[in-house]
């Protein structure tokens, strides 16, 4: 029996049938209520929040983009190889959420982490722990390929490679220089962000860098999300006209001349800057371009190698050697007794000393300490390194990392002279065939200018003022010009404008040479020797070129070529002749002059010459500002072969490590190292001897390894065998037999007096003695050596002179 | 009203017996539309999960399948018979809910599924099922004892053993609810008075206020996030889901801005971002919000009318059923429908404080399917049951 509505009673049963309509009929209504209430809700909530909640949807749509990296490129030296190259390495990245995702992960990840990187498990433990839903954590840097590859081949295991989750690769390059201080001053190097600093990474950093790719996802017309990768460009490579095996006999012979002097006099280098640029004088490709102190590329902050520096200031100015104030703890208590100390003398230190005196005043505030006195130090030592606060130590690695060979502005000296020489030959002002007399001065105006030689050279050709280097007869050459013609060349020849060679921070050097407004007759007369103006190595150099290649100036370079990162040429940067300085003619009286200076019997630079060959070229000693002070930059600038120069090379050394006075009028410390050089060199660049070589010259090349080269050039075979010394030689090792040699020499030379010939020679030194002076003088060319504290600096032109010392004045480093 | 009488009136001329193909139509398109969006919903997160995106949709078929079986077979039977063993199904209820303990699998820290020889299911949708059919036996032999408070609190009590240990066994506190809901329209139904029923909706929006007043009252003292108690964060989570929007408001956050993008016409088929990873879980309990986002507001109206169509269909089985028996049966049926209906949207929209509740015929999920089946079966079969002659 179906159960009824209240068994049958119908009346009862209609009642509570409507009852319970009406109940059903109120509950569907009710339900329809709340559905009227949630559709409006729906409303609402797509009216008020509609575009906000569609842009939400789009917003958290992972279309995140990825960065791929692009390469930047390599540089390479003219025959391909790596001076920079970037190399791929991966960062080490770990997505917490992906690890903890099971939990069987987790051990054999972090085993495997552990056994590839070695890196420690506990710690990343604890990392996920603090940060479960970290995606993005760099668990180490710069892993190499090998690394990950096996890292990779872990994860590829059949069974616990599976299990192997939440690491992934980032992509990143890293700049390497792999011969680390070689060419560093020509090759720069790139900071963190890819950006390059210093020579050829910045002046050509926008060639070598690409452009970054970009992996991304976006929405397409119907809203679906797609992935797009953009790849990265890889930055173009470029070929330096640098030779890696010259940069480094070139550095190779800095570097040994730094150990030579090192600690010589001051606990210092061997010199505060020694440089050499070697050139190719018909194309003005840089071949070799060093210097010393020397940097890791690698490693370029490296403050260890700002030992024994010439020391900078928080301003990036030398050091002066005034007393500075440091805190007791940092230096030995028995230097200065700290109760000596007044009040009032840290006042008046604080006033005039630099901000980073105040500093250290306030540490030793700070610490407790008492503040010192000591003397400021003139050269990067540990302990001044110590003392020093960042600022300060970064002006001094900066003064390390710029390039000296085009950075630097000096009076360049007596290298000047065939400039001079060639203005006046190629203007017509003299005809090469005047004689000049030499007393030991001149007169001009109311300053006697003194030659390097005071006793006077007696009557001179103009071939034999280059020879012996002689400033009266170049100052009545540079009279003969006038100032106008003077200066005319001397911007022809390239002073006072940049050589626009491709490397970052060549200084311009407008306003350190004369105007004909501002030039006087005595600034001529300085100018003709190389002093009172201020020049580059770079300036020099690619001027002389063009003064012994028949004239042709041409545009220095250190790129011949650009190429994409497949090996395509994008630019061939050819050598370029900006202008004809002097006439083909005037260039052969120039190589012929020079070449005395090498070959002559006065020469002042024949130490320079390498066994078997003939090299021309000028040394130069000039005197540093201020004058008297005894400091001296000496160099020599020359070429090989002598009758048809293929290479220029130009060695300075700025300030030798000989103590004061102790570099006059001696371009030794130049010489020797263009010979050490050249002796290298010339073999390794084709070029063949021609002349006889000496047995001790034998037997310098054997202990060299090298290969006496007379048998390649086909004319020379036959004099291999000439063993007779020529009287050029002059051992530079041993005064005593150029004093000998010079003895022979003069009776074949009758010349007006000699007075130095007479002086008694000094035993200890090898130099002849001025008995008037007591002043030391070459025995061959009677140039003053050594010091008397009365003797007026040689070579100086007169300090009175206003504009010339405002000149002067000028700072050398100018950006 | 007046066609669905003209209607049984011609069957019982033509001597069919009466059918509720409208009531079969409705399911029928929901069943579909359900495995539809279903697929849509589930296809990417199936495919990354098992590398098949119908994984899901799949299993909905055959649990479809199973369900049109259960429904047609549960038609076919004579109710009648349910009352004769209606007392039984309060047991049936509780061992299912007690073979949770030894069979029960635990998924996202609470124990719903049972899983024998390869089989699982919900004790919690078992148990919806079988109070309806016991509570219908129930109120029906009571009689007119149902009338008296001691009647009312008996049913209730007997139903809150049951939401109890819902709650308690798998704290499956959002089925714990629908059951009681499900008495409460029954005993609404089945009883004269209204009272009653405003007292203890008052009492209870009372008590719901006070538990959010607490709740707030603490939350402010303390660091947020810091919150004790996981449902004292859902209640935070409600009032401002921006300011959880990692944590228990994320799912609310992700279903509001699928719901706010849709539109009026929605993105289109197939085109939810949203159910790309954001929504979790959006095939099952956030299924509506996919809705709203790919058909917009006019598909969310148009399915929700669909619903009240189907209500609208058991209401008029419920009126004319042969006894109370049907009457209250299909009353249960549409009470759980209606309170499962309602309740999702309202948690899709933060209407109400996010429970796991899913949406009748649409959402994923087998055992509540088949239950579901099973309760229109009942309803068809007493829709077949109606003779004309009664009008």
């Amino acid at each position: 029996m179906a159960p009824v509505y209240n068994d049958g009673r119908v009346k009862k049963g209609n009642r509570n049938r409507n009852q319970i309509r009406t109940k059903l009929r109120v509950f569907f209504i009710i339900i329809l209520a709340a559905f009227v209430g949630l559709g409006i809700r729906l409303y609402m909530i797509s009216r008020n929040n509609g575009e906000e909640y569609a842009r939400q949807v789009l917003s958290q749509q992972e279309y995140d983009s990825v960065v791929i990296p692009y390469r930047r490129g390599d540089i390479y030296d003219r025959n391909g190889m790596i001076l920079a190259s970037s190399n791929k390495v991966y960062n080490v990245i770990l997505d917490c959420s992906v690890l903890l995702g099971k939990e069987e992960y987790l051990d054999p990840t972090l085993h495997a982490l552990h056994s590839v990187f070695g890196l420690d498990e506990s710690e990343i433990r604890s990392f996920i722990v603090a940060n479960p839903s970290s995606k993005y954590k760099i668990l180490a840097k710069r892993v190499g390929y090998e690394e990950m590859m096996a890292f990779l081949d872990l994860k590829k295991d059949e069974e616990t490679g599976s299990l192997i989750k939440g690491v992934w690769f980032e992509d990143e390059y890293v700049r390497q220089y792999p011969n680390s201080t070689l060419g560093c001053d020509i090759i720069g190097f790139t900071s963190n962000d890819n950006i390059g600093n210093f020579g050829l990474e910045q002046y050509y950093d926008s060639t070598l860098r690409g452009t970054n790719g970009r992996e991304y996802g976006y929405l397409n017309e119907d809203s679906d999300l797609e992935r797009t990768v953009i790849p990265a460009v890889d930055g173009y490579n470029i070929y330096s006209t640098i030779d890696i095996n010259i940069q480094s006999t070139v550095e190779k012979y800095l570097a040994e001349f730094n150990e030579e002097y090192k600690n010589n006099v001051n606990i210092a280098n061997g010199a505060e800057n020694v440089a050499c640029i070697i050139m190719e004088v018909d194309t003005g490709n840089v071949l070799a371009m060093a210097q010393y102190p020397v940097y890791d590329l690698n490693d370029p902050r490296n403050t260890d190698r700002l030992i024994g520096a010439r020391q900078v200031d928080v301003e990036g100015k030398k050091t002066t050697g005034k007393p500075i104030e440091i805190t007791a703890n940092l230096v030995m208590n028995d230097m200065v007794d700290p109760d000596a100390i007044s009040t009032e003398e840290n006042g008046e230190t604080t006033e005039e000393g630099a901000g980073e005196n105040t500093e250290t005043a306030e540490d030793a505030a700070a610490t407790g300490g008492e503040p010192l006195l000591m003397t400021e130090s003139l050269y990067v030592t540990e302990e001044s390194l110590r003392l020093m606060d960042d600022d300060t130590v970064y002006q001094n690695l900066n003064s390390l990392w710029k390039n000296y060979c085009i950075n630097t502005t000096y009076e360049p000296g007596s290298v000047a002279k065939p400039f001079t020489v060639a203005a006046a030959l190629d203007s017509g002002s003299i005809t090469g065939n005047e004689y000049y007399n030499c007393e030991g001065f001149l007169k001009v105006g109311d300053h006697e200018i003194k030659c390097h030689n005071v006793y006077g050279d007696g009557y001179l050709s103009v071939a034999e003022a280059v020879e012996r280097s002689c400033n009266v007869a170049l100052m009545h050459i540079s009279f003969a010009c006038g100032k106008e013609t003077f200066l005319k060349y001397q911007h022809a020849f390239g002073f006072g404008l940049k050589t626009n060679i491709d490397l970052a921070g060549e200084s311009r050097t407008a306003s350190l040479v004369y105007t004909p407004s501002s030039m006087r007759q005595t600034d001529l007369a300085t100018n003709s020797f190389g002093q009172g103006f201020n020049c580059t190595m770079i300036q020099m150099i690619t001027g002389f070129c063009s003064l012994i290649n028949g004239g042709n100036y041409y545009e220095p370079h250190m790129v011949s070529k650009i190429v994409t990162s497949d090996g395509s040429t994008i630019e061939n940067i050819e050598p370029r002749v900006l202008k004809q300085t002097i006439s083909p003619s005037v260039s052969a009286k120039i190589i012929e002059y020079c070449n005395l200076v090498v070959a002559g019997e006065y020469g002042t630079g024949k130490t320079a010459r390498p066994a078997g060959y003939r090299i021309g070229g000028k040394t130069g000693t000039a005197e540093t500002l201020p004058r008297g002070n005894g400091e001296y930059v000496v160099s020599f600038m020359g070429y090989a072969p002598a009758d048809d120069p293929e290479i220029a090379i130009y060695v300075v050394v700025d300030r030798p490590n000989v103590g004061t006075w102790g570099a006059q009028a001696d371009a030794k410390y130049a010489t020797r190292i263009v010979r050490n050089i050249l002796t290298d060199v010339l073999p390794y660049l084709h070029i063949y001897m021609t002349e006889p070589l000496s047995d001790k010259e034998k037997a310098e090349l054997e202990e060299k390894n090298l290969m006496d080269t007379h048998g390649f050039s086909g004319e020379g075979a036959e004099l291999e065998t000439v063993s007779e010394p020529s009287g050029e030689e002059t051992g530079a090792e041993q005064p005593a037999d150029t004093e000998a040699e010079g003895g022979n020499v003069e009776e074949v030379h009758e010349e007006a007096e000699q007075p130095w010939k007479d002086f008694d020679i000094d035993p200890n030194t090898g130099y002849a003695v001025d008995p008037n002076t007591g002043a030391y003088v070459d025995p061959v060319t009677g140039a003053t050596i050594g010091l008397n504290e009365n003797l007026p600096g040689g070579e100086a032109p007169v300090t009175a002179d206003q504009d010339a010392s405002a000149i002067g004045d000028a700072p050398d480093i100018i950006y | 009203m007046a066609g669905s009488r003209s209607e049984l009136r011609r069957a019982a001329e033509k001597g069919f017996r009466y059918f509720d193909y409208n009531l079969i139509v409705i399911v029928l398109f929901l069943l579909i539309f359900g495995l539809v969006m279903v697929y849509s919903s589930s296809s990417y997160d199936a495919f990354l999960t098992f590398g098949n995106a119908s994984f899901y949709l799949k299993k909905q078929i055959i649990a479809t399948v199973v369900g049109l079986a259960a429904m047609i077979i549960v038609a076919l039977i004579p109710y009648n018979l349910f009352y004769r063993v209606g007392m039984l199904a309060y047991l049936v209820s509780l061992v299912f809910i007690f073979l949770i303990i030894p069979f029960g699998h635990e998924a996202n820290g609470a124990k719903r599924w049972i899983y024998i020889s390869g089989i699982s299911f919900q004790p919690a949708e078992i148990a919806k099922l079988a109070m309806i059919v016991f509570l219908a036996c129930l109120i029906r032999r009571m009689g007119d004892g149902i009338h008296t408070w001691r009647g009312f609190g008996f049913v209730l009590g007997m139903t809150a053993i049951i939401s109890a240990l819902l709650w308690g066994v798998t704290s499956n506190a959002s089925s714990a609810i629908i059951v009681f809901g499900i008495a409460l329209v029954m005993l609404f139904v089945a009883t004269r008075d209204y009272k009653r029923y405003v007292i203890v909706g008052v009492a209870g929006a009372i008590l719901a206020a006070l538990v959010v007043i607490i709740i707030l009252a603490n939350a402010s003292g303390v660091e947020s996030g810091n919150v004790g108690g996981y449902r004292g964060e859902r209640i935070l989570a409600w009032l401002d889901p921006e300011a959880y929007a990692s944590g228990k408001g994320f799912q609310t956050l992700q279903s509001l801005y699928a719901i706010g993008s849709g539109g009026f016409f929605g993105k289109g088929l197939g085109e939810s971002m949203q159910k790309l990873g954001f929504i979790p879980e959006a095939q099952n309990d956030m299924i509506f919000s996919v809705i709203c986002e790919e058909l917009g507001l006019f598909g969310a109206l148009a399915l929700m009318l669909l619903f009240i169509l189907l209500l609208w269909r058991l209401k008029i089985i419920a009126d004319n059923a042969k006894d109370l028996f049907g009457t209250l049966i299909v009353a249960g049926v549409m009470g759980h429908i209606s309170i499962q209906v309602i309740l999702n949207i309202a948690v899709v929209t933060n209407t109400i404080p996010n429970t796991g509740i899913s949406l009748p015929f649409i959402s994923y999920g087998g055992s509540a399917l088949v239950c579901l089946m099973c309760e229109m079966g009942l309803a068809l079969g007493v829709a077949k049951a109606i003779r004309a002659r009664e009008y």
